[in-house]
């Protein structure tokens, strides 16, 4: 991986051919990833690529250029090719600011095990490990993989960003032959925090403990939201949302309601890169400092997530959240939900009747501007009854709108966890939600 | 660079390997975006590396370089992870007989869509966002184009080399209204960036972006007030934009054959299809659903030489008169149900090992004007333009939203408009509704440029051509189920 140095000199190197204001944003990721189905590798691969893009601001003009070209003569070809771009391109509403503080943010920090203990044998051997636990009636999928990413920046002000991250990601669904099945997902940054045999048994006991699944009618129903499946829901908030450019469009469902209840008062969400269970890259793709968004507080909408872009059409600054991509403006990935006091028994226990649900699949918003979301259970599927797991239960689809949804939340973990977001790791809580509406059986 | 190719083939063969390939892709792309008569962005991007695939002892590697001077170390990292993956592997992966092959495919353009200036299209999509405001009052519009050419050099150990030079255009444009707090959205030629074919810039002049401005813009604003759609049973007419979706999510998907082996378990899902439904004659859908895949069609987007394994595009039933026919495959997934690939393994570009994808899934025209799937309708909706899309993990229930849908009553269109238009349904059971299909001269094939699928995430540029087509007791919305 391109180390601070490295990535400073293709910086230096590429600067030295620019004429106007430029950023140089370098992005460099390796993965290697073994994927398993039918209890056995079937794809294991390995990428390296490491893109440089040249973004010049000269008066109330923005020219981008990126490559994978990375010899000197490529990346003078690409400044050329991005400043040859100013002369015809029309001017924008307004000047966009020159980054200049502050001058170097660096995140060297990485847990060097999570390379040493997912390499590409160590991560065949885990899994074999992790299979052998499961009887003939069961099959395993999933993947493990191992990333190691750099974000590295520099201007014509003299500015110097650099952050690594070395992750890994698994996930794994465990299938019984009569197809109910159980399922689990991780990413983390830190490799004592994945232990794959483990987690094996975690979605192999979730498969055993559905076999034979019950059919249940749509409707209303008590649901017991599991970490996965709430941080489903919040991603896709955030997707749909959280940022301010969809406010000023009048596609987020917090459009004129800043300050205002739109949840329960149980509900606190945060945007938070301080906090050790997300990703910490603490700059955003513009190289602005993430700063801490308090978006739900108590319940009533507080913070958007700004880019410079938007930030400007506002009036204010930006929060640092830019993910490369106008058209998105700010994107929160460091999501953070307020814990409880109840654990996963105690749910349970209180639950009359009532769906216990891993996770869901294929999400969508049917409309973004009320936050009415569909998508269907998948992988572990409970129905609850006089507070116990009775069966598993085939899946269901909801329609349903967040707001209703996140008003009528009677339980909250304590513990929480970790869960994959659209970008990075985002850290929540399970949920009890009364009346959330199913409108359809998936078979 | 075709004899370093060979050398690093002959290197793997000199290891032992089963099987080699080295595809090596350079491509161009430039994205351009307007709104509010402003540019938001352009982006123009390269991207060149080189993806070694290989087979030893029946266990696949794979691995892939920016740097076409490390070809020798990216062929030995493939064949490491190759040998890491024989540690957890029952059966040994065999590829279908295929033809070697020496040959140059490219698309056929009539205009470079790289030599047209930037300011040419900045210009034309200005024109189409001032024709959408021309008559209505509109808090957003927006204008895109999307441009791609790539140059591909596939070669493999069994004497094939081929090459091809693919292009790629699209374009669309979005009008947005608010009133009343709400905010209701208008596309055309369809969501989501448009439409978009293996085309140059000719294809971007006859999509007509601003002829079709003002329409655009005066749907979005009668949107804003429009009642919600309601919730019910219908019949109803699906436009062709939309059913391109349809077809892509409930037959393109289920057809895959890798899913159908389990490849795709525990991300993008499986089939509700088992390979025993080949034999069985299924009723996937009415006699009037034939579904033809054909990646050899003329400007659609999922059009190409070759797949990469090296194998020719080709076109073959998917399903004949409601009766499912056959699966899409790859050489390795073919083998297994003893038949060649038909040519629909590909990689998103050089980074990336190939899965099996959609070319062109295509239903094909029935004999029906449009005119006459309106007047057998008592009660029903025309819905176009896809919002929003969803399906179940084995492809079996989905659910759909669309920008508009029409008022149908008695046979004819009563000129009402509905917002948020949703539908529902069961794969088979849906297709089975299906009682009419309107003819070629309402066939249009439709680009779909953001098919995911795989891990790491790959995605693919896929094709599906429609006309509109009626369906009997569809459920549409979801507000009446308690």
């Amino acid at each position: 991986m391109l180390s601070k140095k490295e990535a400073y000199s293709i910086i230096d190197k590429t600067l030295e051919h620019c004429n106007y204001y430029t950023m140089i944003s370098i992005d460099s990721e390796e993965e290697g990833l073994t994927r398993f189905a039918n209890s056995e590798i079937h794809q294991n691969v390995f990428n390296y690529n490491t893109t440089v893009s040249i973004k010049i601001l000269e008066n109330k003009k923005e020219s981008k250029v990126t490559t994978n070209l990375l010899d000197e003569k490529s990346l003078e070809q690409a400044v050329k090719e991005a400043e040859e771009n100013l002369a015809f391109l029309p001017e924008g509403k307004v000047k966009m600011p020159h980054l200049c503080e502050p001058k170097e943010i660096v995140s060297e920090a990485y847990d060097k095990e999570v390379g040493i203990k997912f390499d590409i044998t160590n991560r065949s051997e885990l899994l074999k490990q992790g299979i052998e636990q499961l009887d003939d009636t069961f099959i395993a999928a999933g993947s493990l993989s191992l990333k190691k990413s750099v974000l590295a920046m520099g201007n014509t002000k003299g500015i110097r960003r650099y952050a690594r991250i070395d992750s890994v990601d698994f996930n794994a669904v465990v299938i019984h032959e009569g197809g109910f099945s159980g399922y689990v997902e991780m990413n983390t940054n830190k490799a004592d925090e994945l232990d794959v045999v483990k987690e094996f048994k975690v979605a192999y006991d979730k498969a055993r403990l559905g076999i034979d699944p019950v059919s249940v009618k749509p409707g209303e129903y008590t649901v017991i939201l599991e970490p996965l499946a709430v941080g489903d829901l919040l991603a896709f908030m955030s997707y749909i949302g959280f940022a301010a450019r969809g406010v000023q469009t009048g596609m987020s469902f917090l459009t004129g309601k800043l300050g205002e209840k739109v949840f329960g008062e149980n509900i606190t969400i945060t945007d938070d890169v301080s906090n050790m269970n997300t990703i910490p890259l603490t700059f955003d793709f513009e190289g602005y400092e993430k700063k801490k968004l308090s978006i739900i507080e108590k319940g009533i909408a507080k913070e958007l997530a700004y880019d410079v872009t938007s930030a400007i059409k506002d009036g204010v600054e930006t929060t640092g959240h830019s993910v490369g991509n106008t058209s998105m403006g700010g994107f929160a990935f460091n999501l953070v939900m307020e814990n409880g006091k109840d654990n996963m028994t105690d749910l349970i226990k209180s639950t009359k009747r009532g769906l216990l649900v891993t996770r869901f699949h294929y999400m969508n918003a049917v409309d973004p501007t009320k936050a009415q979301l569909t998508a269907l259970t998948r992988d572990g599927l409970y129905l609850i009854e006089d507070g116990e797991i009775k069966s598993g239960v085939k899946n269901l689809r909801f329609t349903e709108t967040m707001s209703k949804a996140f008003s009528n939340v009677v339980g909250i973990t304590k513990e929480r966890k970790k869960v994959p977001g659209f970008f990075a790791t985002n850290y929540v809580p399970a949920l009890k939600i009364e009346n959330f509406h199913f409108t359809g059986n998936a078979e | 660079m075709k004899a370093e190719i060979k050398k690093i083939l002959c290197l793997l063969e000199e290891k032992g390997v089963d099987y080699a390939d080295v595809r090596i892709v350079d491509t161009v792309k430039e994205r351009i975006t307007t709104e509010n008569l402003q540019v938001q962005s352009i982006v123009n991007s390269r991207s060149k590396g080189a993806g070694i695939r290989v087979i030893h002892d029946g266990s696949l590697g794979f691995a892939s370089t920016q740097n076409l001077e490390k070809l020798e170390e990216t062929a030995m990292k493939a064949l490491e992870i190759a040998k890491a993956s024989r540690i957890l592997q029952k059966e040994k992966i065999i590829l279908a007989k295929k033809e070697v092959t020496v040959d140059h495919y490219e698309t056929d353009i009539e205009i470079d869509p790289f030599e047209i200036s930037k300011s040419d299209k900045i210009e034309l999509l200005f024109s189409a966002e001032k024709e959408m405001r021309k008559s209505a009052e509109l808090s957003q519009t927006k204008a895109t184009m999307d441009f791609q050419k790539q140059e591909k050099i596939y070669a493999d150990t069994e004497g094939s080399y081929i090459t091809q030079l693919l292009y790629e255009s699209g374009g669309g444009i979005v009008a947005t209204a608010r009133n009343n707090n709400l905010t209701e959205i208008r596309s055309y030629p369809n969501s989501f960036r448009g439409n978009h074919a293996t085309a140059g810039y000719e294809y971007i002049l006859k999509l007509d972006l601003i002829g079709h401005g003002e329409k655009t813009g005066k749907e979005a604003v009668m949107l804003t007030n429009a009642e919600e759609c309601p919730s019910g049973v219908y019949d109803i007419i699906i436009g062709g934009g939309q059913l391109g979706l349809q077809i892509h999510e409930s037959i393109g998907h289920p057809v895959e054959l890798d899913r159908v082996f389990g490849s795709e378990a525990a991300y993008a899902g499986m089939s509700f299809l088992g390979v025993e439904k080949r034999n069985e004659n299924f009723k996937y859908g009415s006699e009037h659903v034939t579904v033809v895949m054909d990646a050899t069609i003329p400007t659609a987007l999922g059009t190409y030489g070759y797949d990469d394994d090296g194998v020719k595009a080709t076109k073959k039933t998917i399903i004949d008169k409601g009766i499912f026919k056959n699966f899409i495959s790859s050489r390795d997934t073919a083998v297994k149900i003893g038949q060649p690939s038909d040519g629909n393994n590909r990689a998103d570009e050089w980074a990336n090992i190939p899965i099996v994808r959609m070319s062109n899934i295509n239903l094909m025209p029935g004999n029906f004007e449009f005119e006459e799937l309106v007047e057998g309708i008592e009660d029903g909706l025309h819905l176009v333009t896809n919002k929003s899309w969803s399906i179940d993990d084995k492809r079996l229930n989905f659910q759909f939203a669309c920008e508009i849908a029409y008022e149908i009553k008695d046979g004819q269109f009563t000129g009402k408009i509905y917002r948020n238009p949703i539908y529902t349904g069961i794969t088979p059971q849906f297709w089975g509704s299906c009682d009419a299909i309107c003819n070629d001269k309402y066939w249009e094939v439709y680009g779909t440029p953001n098919c995911g699928k795989g891990q790491p995430g790959q995605v693919a540029h896929v094709a599906h051509g429609s006309s509109p087509a009626r369906f009997r007791k569809v459920k549409v919305g979801v507000e009446d189920v308690k």
